[in-house]
């Protein structure tokens, strides 16, 4: 199962301005966020991406993600109808393949020298040809912003769970009655990432999770996936940093540079506003 | 190397078994075929083994077995003739409940133990205590465990708090704050289950553990209104960073506004609230003690500058009911917490069940961590309708598994229309009459008796819980048919069959009464009646046939009231009885959203006079927002409803509501007056007490007085026993001997400050009815007069609190009087006037004076009470008057040794001895002395010995407190508890005073200056008296007395009185006294109502009975 196909959504009201935030990369280059997730997704092998924008959003991004060495499509979703709704206006573009899909609003920082985040779970979901979510193991005081998922490990192979039941931003109580899934430590729960390989008949279920009143989510059709066929969460060596979080852009920026080659400098600089405070 | 291969003693093969027929069998039946030997074999076959088993349910019931063989087996047995001292390490380890340390200390005593009377009844108690201890930290740790419930024991920090509130309750621009209500039903136990809802059983033997539970509404019968769900909770978001609680049925309020506040249960009348905050996980109970502020807490859960509010409110049912209110307080509470913070998906209409059941548990949670605790049924309002709850074998994955053999929540079975039809339901709501019979008591001891007879599966209780699981079913299928007559035949045969046979105390005299006239009054129309909860008195039911049953509650509701009045005097009532209109509730807890104004009218009269108070500019939103929906009712109301009206009264000041009159103060005057009172002398106390010259310190004797223990010769009787035996009934023949018992106080510990009058409470069924405890004093005295052929006269020394009651039971002709007893009246002479303790006096009683711990919330809870007491003491005026309860209430009978110079005082001796002049020595006892007999035998030693007193003591036994018989300074006397110098003192004493005391008439009367002659010289007597009641010591004591307001709601407050007591005449210089050893059966005394089962068991109760004559 080769995938080629990527969605990134980035049509969140209000927030459109995160995409085209400055940071720096890896080598001291300044990139905006947005570059910096279309350029994870295309060194993982992706070669097409289709970014779903708010309407009249398209011409901005475009500017931002010249010259990257991939086909970038942009799709308007019309109206705020959440995330699910913004996943299915790309079904045209997907046609009909898997796809890789990823949330705008998280930049992913891999802690595997050879490989990034989506690299890791494009290889994983082709291993095992199925429909597999990145996931993370986060404390329950921070579930509450995630997707959670319950499940069991798959053939005890580390980091590969079959999911059994998943949660849209569930608190701790409901976490801990459904959701308990072994081998992490206490108080924490294996919640999204924001990097999914799904099949392109997750459309179908998102339409059919469409009552027509308020907004769609991705969640109810994953869940309804799991029950229909087999769907795997796989453990990511790396971390998602939330850029819509208080200090988000911050924390997330300091966990770059970190992971670049001037960590010695940032840290050096960090250890003198320490002294200082 | 060979393993022993010996099988285990009998008793470990009973807990160890397998097979059912052989776990099951009873303790007491095996010890039948065993030999002494063998039995002692066993009790050390047993410590081995309940300190080596993992399992907790093995280990608990070897303890139960030990602690019975301690107490019943062994002393039965003769096994335990030797007595001793309690070791005081031993004594200190069960106060502060190290009840291991207190067995080993027990065990390494001196001598072997086992054959110890005192040393085996210590180890009887630390091995009940450990076993119970063992049980209630497993059900804290498997509600600590239950999913959902564990996250909450691990956040310790505001940062790692994960919940948020839902947006729906925030405010839209300019609009009112929206209102969360969750109305809940409280629940009734159609089966009851033979207590088998204990967590204890249920885990144990969930099979056994089987309700069924109905959701219920109601409304006080004549009010007019409609049923409807009896808990309300309600929720909104407030404008500042507190958390505001508010109880509107008991008119309370506070904000909170730190973490320590919250955590502090026991500070006001908002713990259930505080607890609901708190288990809900709007503040976990891992923040318990974090160096946080609340406001931080708010921050995270509402945003910065934001805080809420829960109100609680109760429809007019009062406490007590045994409908498990309290507990589906805190479930609707708990509930509508849980929503709001998204813990519940559903924020309207009925809960989804998952969320139920996290309810239930967190409930279970919250009444542990407000130091209660109630049974797994009890949240049953939460669940909808009709349901059969059965306890849940523990699976692999469970908290509970390889620990208990059942899970802590159990299963609920909604009961559908297809399982009991629409027809059954509404034939059960027409047939069925609800009352509260208005009684108040404490369950906790039958909860405890209930657990120690499963484990001990004594043979006819265990019978009786079987026939009891039968029941159930019986019920359940009457109910499916809709056969109410059969299922009012079948709940009345199962409370005075098998509950009755585990738990005889689950009837008592006004139910028993009650019942009686039910089924006279309504003939063919009375199909049943049906106890609700531990046990009767409280919420209970009638059944009746559909076309009487309005006609019915009429004639209920008067029976009630008549039996009530008969009984209030003796039994503690807390109102008045009621009787309920109510319907089944279908939804279980709801929750809905409350328009504006919908808040109970109790909230708004509550809130307005500080709301309107405020200048405009200073009112909060939540302020604004009431204010504005008073007006808005009372805008939309051509005549505004009285409930509305009451809102305004609340701006009048006090007293101009017109429901306050004084004539309470007029009755406590006149009281005062007609009793005796010496205002002079209470003064001079008031004085001294302020100034620190007397008070619970000074009680003690000096630090330098010798304390020693007796040695057996000052014990020993003056003759032969059969030489006395002839002495005593040559007396008796001449008429020489009459009887005193002492009935002037009002037992403080037996009701826990109630103010009943305890002579008079039908404790115990004797020769097949309930009787008191005077009807078993005359009743012996009439069996010993009529063998002697004389008159006996009985006096009855009284006070103010029980002389009239008394006096209105012997006119009522209750009792057979005849020739052979003659009841006497002797009334009381002296009154004090209770005092507002001082804060020095508490601190001594709470932190010098010896008392036992209790489990670690309950412990809490009462460190908490007392912070609250010290307030109140302080802002009522330490050692002013206490006036602020019931007349009754505020008086104290001034000690024991007032009652036979009141009989000379009020002139009662005198009148008999002119009627009687053989009379010449009197047996004076205590009311819970009832073993006290006119034993010829005693008696012969008395008028052997030659002294002018002689006090009957016993060997000591743990229970045994206050005091005993030593040697002081070289002389051999009577000492209180008080008056020891030190605490460790008491544990050199092997002899506890029975205050049972054969006088010499004349003796007494010379040494106070009289003669029999001078009796009649009523100024000579006055003084005498007074001279001699100088000589006494005076003690000063805290007792405790309830307060009784709003509807069944009691607060016990601690009063200062002073006393002087009888056995100190056992230390004047020129009485000549001699002591002698009884048993214990003659000489214990009935303190407390959780001896009861134990005193009926271990032989006591036969042996009473066995001295009368009630015929």
């Amino acid at each position: 199962m080769k995938i080629r196909t990527a969605v990134l959504t980035a049509a969140k009201r209000g927030h459109t301005h995160l995409p085209l935030q400055t940071m720096i990369d890896r080598e001291g280059y300044p990139q905006t966020a947005l570059a910096l997730q279309l350029r994870e997704l295309i060194d993982a092998g992706i070669e097409r991406v289709g970014i779903v924008v708010a309407p009249g959003q398209a011409p901005i991004f475009r500017e931002a993600v010249s010259g990257l060495g991939a086909r970038i499509d942009f799709i308007e979703q019309p109206e705020a109808r959440g995330f699910g709704d913004a996943v299915r206006r790309a079904r045209d573009f997907v046609n009909g393949e898997a796809f890789l899909l990823a949330v705008g609003d998280h930049l992913f920082i891999s802690t595997n020298p050879d490989k990034n985040c989506a690299r890791q779970l494009l290889e994983r979901a082709a291993a095992s040809e199925t429909a597999m979510a990145a996931v993370q193991a986060t404390h329950e005081s921070e579930i509450g912003l995630y997707g959670t998922i319950g499940g069991v490990l798959e053939d005890r192979e580390r980091g590969l769970f079959r999911v059994r039941h998943m949660v849209e931003k569930p608190t701790p109580t409901q976490a801990e009655v459904e959701l308990l899934v072994p081998g992490l430590r206490s108080g924490h729960y294996l919640c999204f990432f924001g990097l999914h390989v799904l099949p392109a008949r997750i459309f179908d279920l998102l339409d059919a999770a469409d009552d027509g009143n308020g907004p769609v989510g991705l969640t109810p059709a994953l869940e309804r996936l799991a029950q229909e066929e087999t769907f795997h969460a796989f453990e990511i060596e790396g971390r998602r940093y939330n850029l819509e979080a208080r200090h988000g852009l911050l924390l997330a920026q300091l966990a770059l540079a970190l992971n670049s080659r001037h960590r010695e400098e940032i840290l050096e600089h960090l250890v003198r506003l320490l002294a200082k405070a | 190397m060979a393993v022993s291969t010996s099988p285990p003693h009998p008793f470990v093969e009973l807990i160890v078994s397998t097979c059912p027929e052989v776990r099951d069998r009873s303790l007491f039946v095996l010890c039948q075929d065993l030999a002494d030997d063998a039995i002692l074999a066993g009790c050390e076959a047993l410590e081995g083994f309940w300190q080596d088993t993992p399992n907790l349910y093995e280990r608990v019931r070897a303890l139960t077995f030990l602690s019975a063989l301690h107490r019943y087996v062994l002393p039965a047995r003769g096994l335990t003739e030797r007595f001793g001292r309690i070791p005081a390490e031993a004594h200190g380890a069960l106060m502060r409940r190290r009840f291991r340390e207190a067995i080993r200390a027990f065990r390494e005593a001196e001598g072997d133990a086992r054959r110890n009377d005192t040393l085996a009844s210590g180890l009887s108690r630390s091995y009940a205590r450990q076993g119970l201890q063992y049980l209630a930290d497993q059900v804290r740790q498997s509600v600590r465990s239950v999913p959902g419930n564990q996250w909450m024991f691990r956040m310790g920090h505001a940062d790692d708090y994960p919940l948020r509130l839902r947006p729906e309750l925030r405010p839209a621009d300019g609009a009112e704050t929206p209102v969360l209500r969750e109305s809940t039903a409280v629940r009734m136990d159609l089966s009851h289950s033979s207590w088998s809802d204990i967590f204890f059983l249920a885990m144990d033997r969930p099979e056994f553990a089987r309700v069924l539970n109905v959701s219920i509404n109601l409304a006080l019968h004549g009010s007019g209104e409609r049923p409807k769900p009896p808990v309300e909770a309600y929720f909104r978001l407030i404008d500042r960073p507190v958390i505001r609680l508010v109880s509107v049925d008991l008119g309370a309020e506070t904000e909170v506004r730190s973490l320590g506040q919250l955590f502090d249960f026991g500070a006001d009348y908002l713990g259930l609230l505080k607890a609901a905050v708190i288990a809900s996980g709007l503040v976990p109970p891992g923040l318990e003690g974090a160096p946080i502020g609340l406001e931080q807490v708010l921050e995270r859960f509402l945003g910065p500058g934001w805080g809420f509010e829960l109100i609680s409110n109760v429809n007019n049912i009062p406490k007590g009911s045994r409908l498990a209110v309290s507990t589906n307080l805190l479930a609707s509470l708990i509930a509508v917490c849980m929503r709001v913070s998204g813990q519940a998906p559903l924020l309207e209409g009925p809960l989804d069940e998952p969320s139920r059941r996290l309810v239930a548990a967190r409930a279970i949670l919250g009444e542990w961590l407000g130091g209660s605790g109630g049974g797994w049924q009890d949240s049953g309002g939460v669940w909808p309708g009709i349901k059969l709850i059965e306890g849940c074998t523990a699976q692999e994955g469970d908290p509970e598994w390889g620990v208990s053999r059942g899970r802590l929540l159990p299963r609920h079975t909604v009961l559908d229309r297809s399982d009991v039809p629409a027809t059954a339901r509404q034939a059960l709501e027409k047939s069925l009459v609800l009352v509260h019979g208005g009684m108040a008591q404490n369950v906790g001891p039958i909860l405890e008796m209930v657990t120690e007879k499963y484990l001990l599966r004594a043979e006819a209780e265990w019978q009786a819980r079987r026939a009891s699981l039968a029941a159930t079913s019986d019920i359940l299928e009457a109910l499916r048919a809709g056969d109410i007559r059969r299922l009012g035949a079948l709940t009345t045969a199962h409370f005075f069959g098998p509950l009755q046979t585990i738990i005889p105390w689950a009837n008592n005299a006004f139910t028993a009464r009650l019942v009686e006239s039910v089924r006279e009054a309504l003939g063919e129309a009375f199909w049943g009646f049906w106890m609700l909860g531990g046990m009767s008195g409280g919420g209970m039911g009638f059944i009746v046939e559909p076309s009487a049953r309005e006609q019915s509650k009429d004639i209920i509701a008067r029976l009630l009231l008549q039996t009530k009045e008969r009984y209030q005097e003796s039994l503690p009532f807390a109102m008045d009885p009621v009787i309920y209109d109510f319907s089944i509730n279908e939804n279980g807890s709801t929750a809905d959203w409350v328009s504006s104004g919908g808040l109970p009218s109790a909230y708004y009269r509550l809130r307005l006079p500080g709301i309107v108070r405020k200048p405009a500019a200073q009112m909060r939103r939540d302020e604004a927002d009431d204010l504005r929906a008073i007006a808005r009712r009372f805008g939309q109301q051509a005549l505004p409803q009285a409930a509305d009206l009451s809102i305004l009264t609340a701006l009048l000041p006090e007293g101009d509501a017109g429901s306050k009159d004084d004539g309470g103060s007029v009755s406590l005057a006149r009281l005062l007056e007609e009793n005796g009172f010496d205002p002079a002398q209470h003064e001079t106390i008031r004085g001294r007490l302020r100034a620190g010259k007397i008070g619970l310190a000074q009680n003690r004797l000096p630090p330098t007085t010798l304390i020693e223990d007796v040695s057996d010769a000052d014990l020993r009787p003056p003759m032969s026993e059969a030489a006395a035996k002839r002495l005593g009934e040559a007396a008796l023949a001449e008429g020489s001997v009459g009887v005193v018992t002492l009935a002037a106080g009002a037992g403080s510990r037996w009701t826990q400050g109630a103010g009943v009058v305890k002579a008079l409470h039908p404790f115990a069924e004797f020769a097949g009815r309930h009787r008191n405890f005077l009807e078993v004093h005359l009743g012996k005295s009439r069996r010993r007069a009529r063998a002697a052929g004389v008159r006996i006269p009985h006096f009855i020394t009284v006070s103010h609190l029980t002389g009239e009651p008394i006096r209105r039971w012997l006119d009522r002709g209750d009792v057979i009087a005849d020739e052979s007893v003659c009841p006497v009246i002797s009334r009381g002479c002296s009154i004090g006037l209770r005092f507002v303790p001082t804060e020095r006096d508490l601190r001594f009683a709470w932190e010098e004076m010896p008392q036992e711990e209790l489990d670690e919330q309950a412990q809490k809870m009462r460190a908490s009470g007392r912070r609250a007491l010290l307030e109140w003491a302080r802002a009522a005026g330490e050692a002013s008057d206490y006036r602020d309860n019931l007349p009754g209430q505020c008086l104290h009978p001034v000690g024991h040794w007032y009652e036979v110079p009141n009989m000379l005082l009020n002139g009662t001796l005198h009148r008999i001895l002119q009627e009687q002049p053989s009379l010449r020595t009197l047996l004076i006892h205590n009311i819970d002395t009832l073993g006290a007999d006119v034993d010829p035998v005693f008696l012969g030693y008395h008028l052997g010995g030659g002294s002018a007193a002689t006090f009957e003591v016993i060997s000591r036994r743990v229970e045994d407190h206050g005091g005993g018989l030593a040697r002081v300074d070289g002389r051999v006397r009577l000492v209180e508890g008080l008056a020891l110098p030190t605490e460790a003192d008491e544990f050199k004493l092997r002899f506890y005073n029975t205050l049972s005391t054969w006088l010499d008439i004349d003796a007494y009367l010379d040494s106070l200056g009289l003669g029999r002659g001078s009796l009649g010289d009523e100024g000579a007597v006055r003084t005498a008296v007074r001279e001699a009641a100088a000589r006494m010591p005076t003690y000063l004591t805290i007792k405790d007395v309830k307060k009784r307001w709003g509807r069944g709601q009691e607060d016990v407050f601690p009063v200062m009185q002073f006393e002087r007591l009888w056995g100190d005449i056992s230390a004047l210089p020129d009485f000549p006294v001699r002591f002698l050893q009884v048993s214990r059966w003659r000489g214990q005394q009935l303190k407390d109502p959780a001896q009861l089962d134990s005193w009926l068991r271990d032989g006591s109760h036969a042996y009473v009975e066995s001295l009368a004559d009630f015929a």
